[in-house]
């Protein structure tokens, strides 16, 4: 057999366990392993970058990066190579961890066994293409699970229509007068015609979210009109069974960060639940307050004077398929979807969600958002390249070819807030979309960031949007442009005030540059 | 006034009747075409006042068509809304980025789509019924 000589990138910056490591790799066959050794976490980084690497043997105590972050870098810039970690004795916890963070295996310095290097990068990059294998089967299969149901409910959603649309003008006595039997019996076909719509809207709902593509798109949203819209979406139903659907407000309640549709979502799913299980003549009431706990978060609670859920239950009642058991309370409901996706869409949303009852003394649900907070949206994004030095600017804003640019004084507003945000979080902001006419685009300024920094960032919020299905669905465009803002530093004698001032106006000016830029390219 | 017409453009003969039925009770007078070839030859012949359009279409779907419409001027005016069993979330921005006035699932909410429809007309919304919501106090 002959094999190519495997690429053995070493990362380790002390000299005496780096020439250990060295002789071992001596007494291999010389073609087996081609061994690189660096000692910087940087260097490292630009290496993988350039790839051929097939394992990588990583120190977590480098000069320039410590701990878990070496694991998270590596994997970061070469998601492909399985990694290695080297620790001391007294860091077999570490180790450990290392492993939960994508590491294949760990190797203790000064206990490594003759021979049993070799056999640890070949297991290390074994297991690693097992794993890659295994991932890409599953993807497959949740790729063909998802057109199936996408095409079956597709192909059920044809004839539902023909059965509604014949059933609404017969109610709507398009085709004669109804006797009332004839027009009760109608409205009972109308019922479930809703039921098998709303089912087959589940059914791809969860297909999405299994495989991950359940589209959420984060913004300043008002849950006031969330709590409005699901009330009179559902004040019919209500009605209808003489229950008395209410909302409470204790204002002023601040914004949260939530996808607009998807709180409406779940607030429907919540509502109309409490319909279902509420006898005539009950309650159902919605109400929204900040918590007493943690003022980052806004409570939403649906409460009902229905039949209660036993306490075992208040926790399997968001499981898929789960259904009341006494079919004497549940009747034909649904695919027991409901609360599933709705936990599904609160969690993904950075809020949680329980259930509080007891037979016979009504349920109470409720849902937590995290108030809407600029740092907090683009926090995920940079995790892995969180380690900045100076402050990341993401800033999101319009351009439409009709519309122009918002003035400058909305801009300015804006930039503001989002320095302000930037300064307190260390971390960097993401504003939410203005507007609603033209086309939206992205337009990224990233400061204090070198280069390759800006640009890694930069592709991974486009891999990001391009994740969600709704970014083409909102006209949105992702374009690349970054800037480093490196020059903006306040001096120590510098009031934040005027900082401030001086950094929105380079901004300013970054975006003004970009604009006439563009506005060249197209004459 | 003489009525309104609406082209129906759906390879579904019960939804095409069904759409029909209701369309004509509220005074619009309706044609149907069945795939692309066909939508653009009665849109020649009837010169429709507004399009219904699905998207699942034999030979060509819907988006064909109205990318096809766009480029003829006579029929590049006609207000298309696109009416598909298709999923919402992965098709309207891309209906209304090929220039549809509006995209609604199947099946419709009849309300909805008679709203629609007047909107697309420039035509007056009937009086609303009110509802009164106890929304809580401030």
């Amino acid at each position: 057999m002959n094999e190519k000589p495997l690429q053995v990138l070493l990362v380790e910056d002390n000299a005496g366990d780096a020439r250990l490591l060295r002789e071992m790799f001596s007494k291999e066959r010389p073609d087996s392993f081609e061994l690189t050794h660096l000692t910087r976490m940087s260097e490292a980084v630009i290496h993988l970058a350039h790839g051929g690497v097939d394992v990588v043997l990583l120190d977590m105590g480098l000069p320039d990066e410590h701990g878990l972050d070496t694991v998270r870098r590596s994997l970061a810039a070469a998601p492909g190579v399985p990694v290695i970690v080297l620790t001391g004795l007294e860091d077999e916890l570490l180790a450990a961890q290392a492993m939960k963070e994508g590491a294949q295996d760990y190797l203790i310095k000064g206990q490594i066994e003759n021979r049993a290097l070799p056999r640890a990068l070949r297991h290390a990059i074994e297991r690693h293409r097992l794993q890659t294998e295994a991932d890409l089967i599953r993807t497959h299969q949740l790729q063909f699970k998802d057109e199936f149901l996408s095409h079956v409910s597709h192909e059920l959603r044809s004839p539902l229509t023909a059965i509604y649309q014949f059933v609404t003008i017969l109610v709507d006595r398009l085709a004669g007068e109804l006797n009332p039997e004839q027009h009760e019996y109608m409205e009972i076909i109308l019922r479930n015609v809703k039921q098998l719509q709303s089912m087959i809207n589940d059914l791809l709902e969860v297909t999405r979210v299994q495989a991950g593509k359940l589209a959420i798109e984060l913004q300043c949203t008002s849950v006031a009109d969330a709590i409005v819209y699901a009330v009179n979406t559902l004040a019919g139903a209500a009605a209808a069974k003489g229950i008395t659907l209410s909302s409470e407000m204790v204002r002023p309640l601040p914004s949260i960060c939530a996808d607009p549709t998807r709180i409406r979502q779940v607030l429907i799913i919540l509502i109309d639940n409490a319909i279902k299980f509420t006898p005539a003549n009950g309650v159902v009431k919605v109400a929204a307050r900040l918590t007493a706990e943690d003022p980052n978060f806004l409570v939403l609670e649906v409460s009902d004077s229905g039949c209660g859920i036993s306490p075992e239950m208040t926790e399997r009642i968001f499981e898929r398929l789960f259904q009341v058991a006494d079919p004497a309370l549940a009747g034909r409901k649904g695919l027991g979807l409901g609360l599933y996706i709705c936990k599904e869409l609160v969690t993904r949303q950075g809020g949680q969600i329980r259930a509080r009852s007891a037979p016979g003394a009504g349920a109470v649900f409720s849902v937590t958002f995290p108030v809407f907070s600029l740092a907090s949206l683009i926090a995920p994004v940079l995790r892995t390249e969180s380690r900045m030095e100076s402050p990341v600017a993401l800033v999101i804003t319009q351009i439409g070819s009709q519309t122009g640019w918002l003035s400058d004084a909305e801009n300015s507003h804006w930039i503001r807030a989002l320095l302000q945000q930037c300064l307190h979080s260390d971390q960097g902001v993401l504003l939410p979309k203005m507007g609603s006419a033209g086309a939206a685009e992205l337009f990224f300024i990233l400061a204090g960031t070198d280069g390759i920094g800006a640009e890694a960032i930069t592709r991974r919020i486009r891999k990001r949007l391009d994740g969600y299905e709704s970014t083409e669905q909102a006209g949105l465009t992702v374009s690349t442009s970054y800037r480093s803002l490196k020059g903006i530093k306040r001096n120590a004698s510098e009031s934040m005030e005027s900082f401030l001032e001086k950094a929105a106006a380079t901004i300013q000016g970054l975006i003004n540059e970009e604009i006439s830029s563009r506005i060249l390219a197209n004459a | 006034m003489p009525n309104k017409k609406i082209l129906i453009v759906d390879d579904d003969p019960d939804v095409r009747h069904g759409m029909q039925v209701r369309l004509k009770a509220n005074h619009y007078d309706t044609f149907f075409a069945v795939d692309a070839l066909s939508s653009m030859v009665e849109a020649r012949k009837h010169e429709p006042d507004l399009i219904i359009l699905d998207l699942g279409l034999p030979a060509g779907d819907g988006f064909i068509v109205m990318e096809r419409f766009r480029i003829i001027p006579d029929l590049a005016v006609i207000p298309i809304i696109v009416v598909s069993a298709r999923d919402a979330r992965a098709n309207k921005g891309r209906a209304i980025k090929a220039g549809a006035k509006a995209f609604l699932q199947k099946p419709v909410d009849t309300a909805e789509l008679l709203a629609v429809i007047r909107q697309a007309l420039g035509e007056p919304a009937p009086p609303e019924k009110h509802v009164v919501y106890d929304l809580g106090s401030e």
